[in-house]
């Protein structure tokens, strides 16, 4: 059994099929007819042009446009009018043939991208490699391996696997993709999983280890791969192939579906995200906005604060994407307990209960807050982003952080920068303090979003991290029950939306109870949000209150737990 | 000649498809367009040229039009950036 990267979920299982590019052999041989390569240069240049279009109109037909952009960069490279010219001044210049014309410009290119570091220039650097195969490969009459044509049941063994390389790939007939190179984020990694592919990348050396034709099991949802394995294993594999494409096809009907209940009741079914990259698993599981921006990731692990700028490209790059679905986004919350050197926070003997998140962030407006606020107030005229104040105990706290909101208003118009005038800003119910004054704080506050994981906490007083008192640690606790009810209650009196952004509003023995309370909003992993859906849709909340009422009568979180066993394993 | 200043806000630069949009742009006229960015000058109509600027959200690029159409070249391309390029 090896173990590589997971890179698309599902089981495949068939026979390898090792898809490696021929090495081309490219020498510095010399013509005499220069004008004459010149025109074999154009022809072939002319027909590599054609070919990519070929194939980005086929993947935005088969896949999608997105996934197609990749080639019509190419489209745009191979066209343009400095790398042939160069090209063209080489085989003239130098009286060379074409294929050395090409190798020679094309990778001054490569190198020059590859040097510059950033991501985004890395690929370019692929790309401009990619061509620079494709022109050759026309010119020397040596055609690609055909992958559109391969057998049924094919698993796609490879080094890396070429943008154009993928274009090709027909899911009827490849079960599978093994690469030893690529990452998560790869684009055959992207491709794989826009065409359901289970792939595995990153399994290093594996090209040495199998041969064509061998059986090859896969399990793109944990990286596994087995190399001609017992007939056990495969049947073990089978099985979990039929689970796993029987659990998604009965998921996958919830997409697109509103999260409505069968009385009626419509929620919103939202994700819990920490980068901006993960807007695309959002839209892959098909939710309806993001109810948790956590905006710590662009603060850890670096040596200086982020610039406003930066803030704000982030902020503007999820808004833009979710394309006026809502997007709440937390500010700031952070505190002793994570190490962030350049911010002078000191080491908090008890950082849960001290210097942290809104207080830290009130203490610090100059060079924290206020550029965080007005980051995200430029990026509100993007999107629809709504900003969420974490940790609040008290009236003075979000008095402060809203009359900061104005002031950095202010400033922006005078500025004449826009920003969306009536972004509404919310807490994050995470305190007893905040719980207990939730009606006041209801008439101050566009928004609630109940943050479970901290809620237990700060009512349970328990350290979930720590084992001989982690038994205390359930929102199904009455103590946080009772709690969860009275901030829902206080947030609908005054009609504004109350949320969930804890683990709990995916549980499936809460999502009954959060309904019959009559939660608006419920913020999750993404890839909890189908399954949440399916069980939102199988209730009716008027049914579920007497359920509600019963379950709150009982005084002891074992009650509760088996009262909720019970009802789940009947409904 | 012509010349203008102009701040690009695309999210991550000149790009390949915002630096696409910009080449297109610079083809429809006859004029030599490029733009100077710190201590290189590019040429508008080639992605290479662009992209190799390495030109990020936020700096600063002066726009140089030369020839028979050089005034409506650079109001064109100045009018392509503010309009965010396709972004």
């Amino acid at each position: 059994m090896l173990k590589g990267t997971s890179a698309s979920a599902g089981i495949g299982i068939g026979k390898a099929v090792i898809v490696e590019e021929t090495e081309l052999i490219i020498s510095k041989n010399l013509v005499e007819d220069v004008e004459a390569e010149k025109v074999r240069f154009q022809s072939a240049l002319k027909l590599a042009v054609e070919q990519t279009e070929t194939l980005a109109k086929d993947l935005a037909t088969r896949v999608g446009e997105k996934e197609a952009e990749i080639l019509n960069g190419h489209i745009l490279l191979l066209s343009d009018p400095m790398l042939v010219g160069e090209i063209e001044t080489t085989i003239s210049g130098e009286n060379v043939v074409s294929e050395y014309a090409v190798e020679a410009v094309c990778n001054t290119y490569a190198d020059m991208f590859a040097s510059m570091g950033d991501e985004l220039m890395q690929q370019r650097a692929t790309d401009m490699r990619d061509i620079k195969t494709r022109i050759q490969k026309i010119l020397l009459g040596v055609s690609s391996v055909d992958i559109a044509s391969l057998p049924m049941g094919s698993i796609i063994v490879a080094k890396d696997l070429t943008p154009s390389m993928t274009a090709g790939i027909n899911p009827a007939n490849v079960t599978g993709i093994v690469t030893e190179l690529g990452g998560k984020t790869s684009h055959s990694a992207i491709l794989a999983r826009a065409l359901e592919i289970p792939a595995v990348v990153a399994l290093v050396g594996f090209i040495d280890k199998v041969t064509e034709g061998e059986d090859l099991v896969i399990d793109g949802s944990d990286g596994t791969v087995f190399i001609n394995p017992e007939e056990s294993v495969k049947a073990e594999y089978a099985a979990k192939r039929e689970i796993f494409l029987k659990e998604k096809k009965e998921l996958e009907q919830y997409i697109g579906k509103p999260t409505i209940t069968k009385d009626g009741v419509t929620v919103e079914l939202v994700a819990n995200i920490g980068k901006p990259e993960d807007v695309e698993k959002v839209l892959q599981y098909d939710g309806e906005g993001v109810g948790l921006f956590r905006t710590e990731f662009l603060f850890m692990d670096r040596a200086s604060m982020p610039t406003e700028e930066e803030q704000f490209e982030a902020y503007k790059k999820v808004a833009s994407t979710l394309n006026g679905k809502p997007v709440i986004i937390r500010t700031l919350d952070i505190g002793g307990d994570k190490e962030i050197p350049y911010m002078g926070l000191s080491k908090d003997e008890n950082p849960f209960l001290g210097y942290r998140a809104i207080r830290f962030c009130l203490d610090r407006k100059d060079d924290v807050y206020k550029p965080q606020l007005r980051a995200l107030l430029r990026a509100s005229a993007f999107g629809n982003i709504r900003i969420m104040v974490p940790m609040v105990t008290c009236l003075e706290e979000i008095r402060e952080a809203k009359a900061l909101v104005e002031e950095m208003k202010k400033e922006l118009d005078e500025k004449g920068i826009a920003y969306k005038k009536d972004i509404e800003i919310g807490i994050m119910v995470e305190t007893a303090a905040a719980s207990l004054m939730a009606d006041a704080f209801a008439k101050e506050v566009d928004f609630f979003s109940i943050g479970t994981n901290d809620l237990t906490q700060y009512t349970m007083s328990v350290d979930r991290g720590n084992d001989k008192v982690s038994y205390l640690y359930s929102p199904l606790n009455p103590a946080v029950l009772r709690s969860i009810r009275h901030v829902i209650e206080c947030g609908r009196k005054e009609g504004i939306m109350v949320g969930m952004c804890g683990e709990a509003a995916s549980d499936p023995s809460m999502i009954p109870l959060l309904l019959a309370f009559g939660l608006n909003e419920f913020s999750m992993s993404a890839s909890a949000i189908l399954n949440a859906r399916k069980l939102i849709t199988s209730y009716s909340t008027k049914e579920l209150q007497a359920m509600a009422d019963q379950a709150m009568s009982f005084t002891t979180v074992k009650e509760i737990e088996d009262f909720m066993k019970d009802f789940i394993s009947h409904s | 000649m012509v010349s203008a200043k102009i701040a690009i806000k695309n999210p991550t630069g000149l790009h390949l498809r915002p630096a696409g949009i910009l080449c297109r742009e610079a083809m429809n006229f006859n004029s030599v367009v490029s733009f100077r960015f710190k201590n290189t000058t590019a040429n508008a109509k080639s992605v290479l040229s662009v992209l190799g600027a390495c030109v990020k959200s936020g700096d600063e690029i002066t726009f140089v039009c030369e020839g028979e159409d050089e005034e409506e070249a650079l109001v064109a391309m100045v009018k392509a950036v503010e309009d965010g390029l396709g972004e």
